[in-house]
């Protein structure tokens, strides 16, 4: 059980390539970090440098307030699950987690009893002796847990462990991941390009770009209140919709013309994007005030319990994705009317940074009263 | 799919090169052997007569023939462990080189284009007595260099050249291995407080295992059979018959010697010979290997 503390870590390659700009982030004692992002976001080398595996070229890293940046691997005391799960392939998956203890010097019945016990946490009694070969890809991601678990050690890392697997497969070891961390309380950094995985998973969430922290939370609050667009686009499925706007006269206007009235304060004339997730687009009644969206139905996706309409709005290229009731009766070329509470939408400026909503502010003021 | 299917003519036809050069360059020499290991023949080629197992009598009662077995023994284990251990030391190294590798890679592979004959000359210079470069070295350090008179330093010198000039096919092989071993292992292994030591003989030497038992086997025939230039040019079997090995025996007796029958019935031994030993390594050492 341990805390671990970024503090500014900095990573560049010999080439000059820089990885991490300068990643700040506390890991609080038994928790679970989960870091998501993009292809070559610069997740990996993260976990790579807490790991020991790739070297800090500026910044300090800390396990239990110990500063590490000079430790080898072995010396962390850390455990890492690889996506391939790097199991021996000569050894028997006995053998294989007992390598670590063996390597410590721990003696021959310890080792043993220890194996056996872990073995037992995860179902792998029977296993004990078999090759890796011959186990099939759930049975392995499992020896590669148990080989992490059997050495109890500090912190746990997991890169992208079950990307291997099937989909079936990957929901029930997400879930087993997760009790198995929470029952042995251990601290764990998890990597993952997957955010159903990530959100599921995560005690806080963070989220990279380029070599940078772009938002570090609970998983809700960043779903709920991305800090930049890069964020909204990247957690929800499908995507959230963004329709370019700019301001005008208190309110904002979509480049087809249509003004819509809400609550954020931009400057007049200011570009900035719109985003609605399409949970939050519904249909509007005859009755509805407010905003209304006119659009035309392209292209429908049943997924059973939900269905994805695929609208567009007059005189705009983008796409305009409407999460729909299963039994919605919609068709291709329908038009819908479509209405939102301007609590659910995000602006965010030219950078791609959110800009605050009039009313949150106003709404603390409310209270306060 | 079909017309190949009813034809029984095409098969034979595609894989008549193969059979042809395997029946004119391998079955009928070795059959022509065979059959002389059961005769006499004069020098002449003119006359020759049955003679039963009477040349295998000659070869088995001769003292001479069991110390060529154990010259050939000690070389050939010197050489395939030699070659073997050294290309793996190297490949290690090269491995992980990161600026430069294909350049140092380039010069590694280089002595596997050289002919077996012009290395043996070139370890002759180095090597000669009177003129050669490290025999001047060695002389400064005390020690008297002459393989024409010494015998144990005539087989440490063909053992040299043999070694020298089989290691970069091994290196070439080593390293192949060795960048098929997924780094992840490794990392994981540092990761379990494995010492690079331990690293490399619990994770990468049983992970290099296959090659390592394709090499032996390979070393070994090289050892056998393809030293014969590298000896002949640089000791011709001497001095006395202190680097003689079976197959130059072989060379000598039936060539030189012009005793055709002799020389057979040894080609036919040392062909089960080296049969028997590569069913042992089949049949043990590949075991070990699979994982």
């Amino acid at each position: 059980m341990a805390t671990l503390q970024l503090t500014r870590l900095k990573k560049r390659y010999p080439n000059g390539f820089v990885a991490l700009h300068g990643v700040d982030l506390s890991v609080a004692e038994g928790e679970l970090i989960v870091i998501v992002g993009p292809s070559g976001c610069g997740k990996s080398t993260l976990l790579r440098t807490l790991a020991g595996l790739e070297s800090i070229s500026d910044g300090e890293l800390t396990i239990n307030d110990r500063r590490v940046n000079e430790l080898e691997p072995a010396e962390r005391d850390i455990a890492m699950v690889f996506q391939n799960y790097a199991l021996y392939p000569h050894m028997s998956v006995a053998g294989n987690m007992g390598y670590a203890l063996k390597n410590r010097g721990i003696a021959k019945d310890e080792v043993r009893r220890r194996v056996a016990a872990t073995a037992e946490l995860l179902g792998l009694g029977e296993l004990l002796e078999r090759r890796p070969r011959q186990l099939s890809g759930g049975q392995r991601q499992r020896v590669a847990m148990g080989r992490a678990i059997v050495r109890e050690p500090q912190v746990f890392l997991f890169d992208e462990p079950l990307s291997n697997l099937d989909a079936k497969l990957r929901v029930q070891m997400r879930l087993e991941i997760r009790r198995l961390q929470k029952r042995l309380g251990v601290t764990a950094v998890y990597v993952t390009h997957d955010q159903v995985e990530a959100m599921t998973l995560a005690d806080r969430l963070v989220v990279m770009n380029g070599g940078h922290v772009e938002q570090c939370g609970e998983p809700m609050t960043l779903y709920a209140q991305p800090a930049t667009r890069f964020v909204a686009s990247f957690l929800g499925s499908p995507a959230m919709n963004f329709l370019p706007l700019t301001a005008h006269q208190g309110g904002v206007v979509l480049p087809n013309g249509i003004q819509l009235a809400l609550p954020f304060t931009l400057p007049e004339g200011r570009a900035a994007t719109l985003g609605i997730r399409p949970e939050h687009l519904c249909e509007a009644a005859s009755t509805t005030e407010g905003a209304i969206l006119e659009v035309t139905v392209e292209m429908l996706e049943p997924l059973g319990a939900d269905m994805l309409a695929y609208t567009r709005l007059p005189g705009l290229d983008e796409w305009l994705v409407v999460r729909l009731d299963g039994a919605h009766a919609a068709h291709e070329g329908q038009r819908l009317s479509l209405t939102f509470s301007p609590a659910h939408c995000h602006v965010f400026d030219a950078e791609g940074r959110r800009v605050a909503m009039a009313e949150e502010t106003d709404a603390k003021v409310r209270a306060v009263q | 799919m079909a017309y190949f299917q009813r034809s029984h003519f095409m098969p034979w036809l595609l894989l008549a090169p193969q059979l042809i050069i395997v029946s004119v360059f391998f079955f009928w020499p070795a059959w022509q052997a065979v059959e002389q290991a059961f005769y006499i023949e004069d020098a002449f080629g003119l006359a020759r007569h049955f003679a039963g197992l009477s040349n295998f009598m000659a070869v088995l009662s001769d003292p001479a023939y069991y110390s060529v077995i154990w010259t050939t023994v000690v070389f050939s284990l010197s050489v395939a462990l030699g070659a073997m251990s050294i290309a793996l030391f190297l490949a290690v190294l090269a491995d992980r080189v990161i600026k430069g590798g294909s350049t140092y890679k380039t010069f590694l592979i280089w002595p596997y284009a050289v002919a077996p004959a012009v290395a043996g000359v070139v370890w002759l210079f180095l090597f000669d007595p009177s003129l050669g470069l490290v025999t001047a070295l060695l002389e400064r350090l005390g020690i008297e260099w002459n393989h024409n008179l010494n015998g144990g330093q005539a087989l440490l010198l063909v053992i040299l050249a043999s070694v020298w000039k089989q290691m970069s096919y091994n290196f070439v092989f080593f390293l192949a291995g060795l960048q098929a071993i997924p780094k992840s292992l490794l990392e994981s292994a540092a990761i379990d407080g494995a010492s690079p030591m331990r690293r490399f003989w619990t994770i990468t030497f049983p992970l290099l295992s296959p090659t390592s038992f394709f090499l032996l086997v390979m070393n070994s025939i090289y050892a056998f059979f393809e030293t014969f230039g590298t000896i002949d040019t640089v000791t011709s079997g001497g001095p006395g018959s202190a680097t003689t090995t079976l197959v130059y025996k072989i060379y000598q007796d039936g060539f030189v010697g012009q005793n055709l029958g002799t020389s057979a019935a040894q080609s036919v031994l040392l062909m089960v010979l080296v049969g028997g030993l590569t069913f042992i390594q089949f049949r043990f050492v590949e075991r070990r290997v699979q994982y």
